[in-house]
């Protein structure tokens, strides 16, 4: 059974009178453990899907099974529980809260979950020293460099040890060694942690350290390519031809 | 534990120095000027209330009821209440009646000078300390009838515009170039009297060129007011009109309300010019930190926990402005005298002022944190995160 299941999942926006449709009638399964690139034109879809399934937006249409809960019809404040116990997210721009020490950013998503004082310590501690910054724990971002920022993000996003992890241009705002150091990380999380990785990028070397990339047009999935494993032997199918599994 | 760590609501703060002072400036601003309309409102009220004894009633001339200034009444009515109406307290043989002419004089501090201003002057008896238990000398002695001598209440030279040590005792004042030596000075802290000049009554009648009296104040023991009051509708003849004094006091007190309230008004406006700034300022604040507030959600952080941190940074500062504004109230205002028509009276930096002082800052730290928080949590989630 698929961890992540989208069937027939549409997401339409009002913009002034009319509307948008990022997303139209989407059909997608994911299993547990895959790390899948999604990559596609501007306006195609890529991030409104990657937000459906991190729970930070609903679905106009269609239904969103996740660990088989239909996460479509939470709640807004069940929707922001189930998001903490079970995605960690990974900005572009890192989004650390910049009042906030690397620690005190990490430890932030273990505050909305029952842990001792001690119990979250020994996370964070375990989070930073898995992302190489377990001695720049007092740091504010401001002394950080962008890809610090970026491995105190993904910390953030583990600490709570999620199911899933989405990721939406992870690379984007880093220069070349930051972002392979980045994207080496996000690899080990999948391969050593069994993390399952969603990550947007319209950067095709980046999409490469996937296992699996979706391209988008339009709301619709329109290629399907599986990568072996770094070979660079990538096997491209239509959607219609199978599930993308 | 659902909601952020307070560390990020204190950090905040330090986020803009400026606006974190507007921010304070404000709070100071809407504590001092509550503070003060509260504390002049209330000291009003009290110098007003406390004026009055419960058991005493005042006679004055019918159709003066309002003005106690404009009365004239017989000399003779203090003995002829005294012999007919009931009840009245007496001590050692002295009945607790006081005739009193109540009049606004102008007060020179030379022989030939302009008037330094007007005071309320009283001519009284001795009796009057027995009617006025709130009256109490403090330096010197009480004058002798008939003896162009005065007592000089507390307040007195600030309702004069004058230093407290021009009214000492040993000092003369000059009243149409008659002059009269200061030979007391009494306290009666709270009340309208604190800023008179207390004269024997002969010495003002002579003064204002008049015979009769103002008032005539009796205090009841056993007798009642209706007691006051049949005695008034059976003499006809003297045109008398009876008043408990706390009455008087209430219908002055009532006569003073529009001016409690522009007090309070205006307090109320520049408050609320004080608000907008603040609300300004703390959207300025928020609004940078949609994405920030997005990511929080993402995170799992619900709505309530937002708002809350906000409200935790926005009543910080306004608490600190809340405090230094207190303390401001509590160095510059605390014994300020401010003087009316009645007289003046003394700004006093209770606990209750001081409360109210600060709790109108702090409100002004939650009304003013809600909106802009609202207003920054509107956006879902997914467009807060692609705010700049």
């Amino acid at each position: 059974m698929p961890l992540i299941e989208c069937r027939q999942l549409s997401k339409t926006y009002r913009k002034g009178a009319g509307t948008i449709k990022p997303l139209d009638g989407l059909d997608l399964d994911i299993d547990a453990g895959r790390f899948l690139a999604l990559m596609g034109p501007s306006g195609s879809g890529k991030t409104t899907l990657l937000n459906l399934i991190a729970g930070i937006d609903r679905p106009s249409e269609g239904a969103l099974t996740i660990g088989g809960q239909n996460i479509a019809k939470l709640s807004r404040s069940r929707l922001a529980a189930w998001r903490a116990d079970h995605v960690g997210y990974v900005f572009q721009l890192y989004n650390l809260v910049p009042v906030l020490t690397a620690y005190e950013n990490v430890e932030l998503p273990l505050l909305l979950h029952k842990l001792t004082r001690r119990e979250r310590h020994e996370r964070v501690a375990t989070a930073l020293s898995l992302v190489g910054l377990a001695d720049r724990h007092d740091h504010y971002p401001r002394q950080l460099s962008g890809g610090q920022e970026q491995r105190v993000a993904i910390a953030r996003a583990i600490v709570t040890d999620p199911q899933i992890i989405v990721a939406d241009e992870p690379t984007g705002d880093l220069d070349k060694p930051s972002a392979h150091a980045v994207m080496e990380l996000l690899c080990r999380l999948n391969s050593e942690l069994n993390k399952t990785l969603i990550m947007v990028t319209h950067d095709a070397a980046t999409a490469e350290y996937a296992d699996q990339t979706l391209h988008l047009d339009k709301g619709r999935l329109v290629e399907h390519s599986v990568q072996a494993a770094f070979s660079g032997e990538t096997a491209t199918t239509r959607p219609e031809e199978g599930a993308a599994r | 534990m659902r909601n952020l760590p307070f560390e990020y609501a204190a950090r905040n703060l330090g986020r803009s120095p400026l606006r974190l002072m507007i921010s304070v400036v404000g709070s100071v601003l809407v504590v001092v000027l509550a503070t003060s309309a509260f504390a002049f409102v209330r000291a009003m009220d009290r110098s007003l209330t406390g004026s009055a004894s419960e058991d005493n009633v005042i006679l004055l001339g019918a159709g003066s009821e309002e003005s106690i200034e404009r009365s004239e009444i017989s000399a003779s009515v203090a003995s002829q209440a005294q012999a007919s109406v009931f009840g009245i307290r007496s001590e050692a043989g002295k009945a607790f009646v006081s005739p009193e002419v109540h009049a606004a004089l102008g007060v020179a501090l030379g022989p030939d000078a302009e008037p330094a201003g007007q005071a309320v002057f009283r001519g009284m008896t001795p009796a009057a300390f027995a009617v006025h238990p709130q009256v109490r000398l403090t330096k010197g002695r009480a004058p002798n009838t008939g003896a162009d001598e005065v007592i000089v209440g507390a307040l007195a030279p600030t309702r004069l515009g004058v230093d407290d040590e021009r009214l000492s005792v040993g000092e003369s004042i000059w009243v149409d170039g008659r002059a009269l030596t200061i030979v007391g000075r009494f306290a009666a802290p709270n009340t309208v009297m604190d800023a008179e000049v207390w004269v024997p009554l002969t010495s003002i009648q002579t003064l204002t060129r008049r015979e009769g009296v103002s008032c005539v104040v009796l205090t009841l023991d056993e007798g009642e007011f209706a007691d006051v009051d049949l005695f008034v509708k059976s003499r006809v003849d003297l045109e008398l009109a009876a008043i408990p004094e706390a009455d008087y006091y209430d219908q002055l007190n009532a006569f003073y309300r529009p001016v409690k309230m522009m007090v309070w008004i205006t307090a109320v406006l520049i408050g609320i010019g004080g608000l907008l700034g603040g609300l300004n300022t703390m959207y300025a604040a928020f609004a940078s930190r949609v994405r920030e507030v997005g990511t929080l959600q993402s995170l799992g952080f619900p709505r309530r926990a937002v708002v809350l941190s906000f409200v935790q940074e926005s009543l910080l500062a306004s608490a600190a402005g809340a405090v230094i504004g207190a303390l401001i109230c509590l160095l510059l205002l605390d014994g300020v005298s401010v003087r009316f028509s009645m007289g003046a009276f003394g700004l006093l930096l209770d606990g209750p002022t001081v409360g109210f002082g600060i709790a109108a800052g702090v409100a002004l730290g939650l009304i003013g944190a809600v909106p802009p928080t609202l207003r920054c949590l509107r956006l879902p989630v997914a467009e807060a995160l692609k705010a700049t």
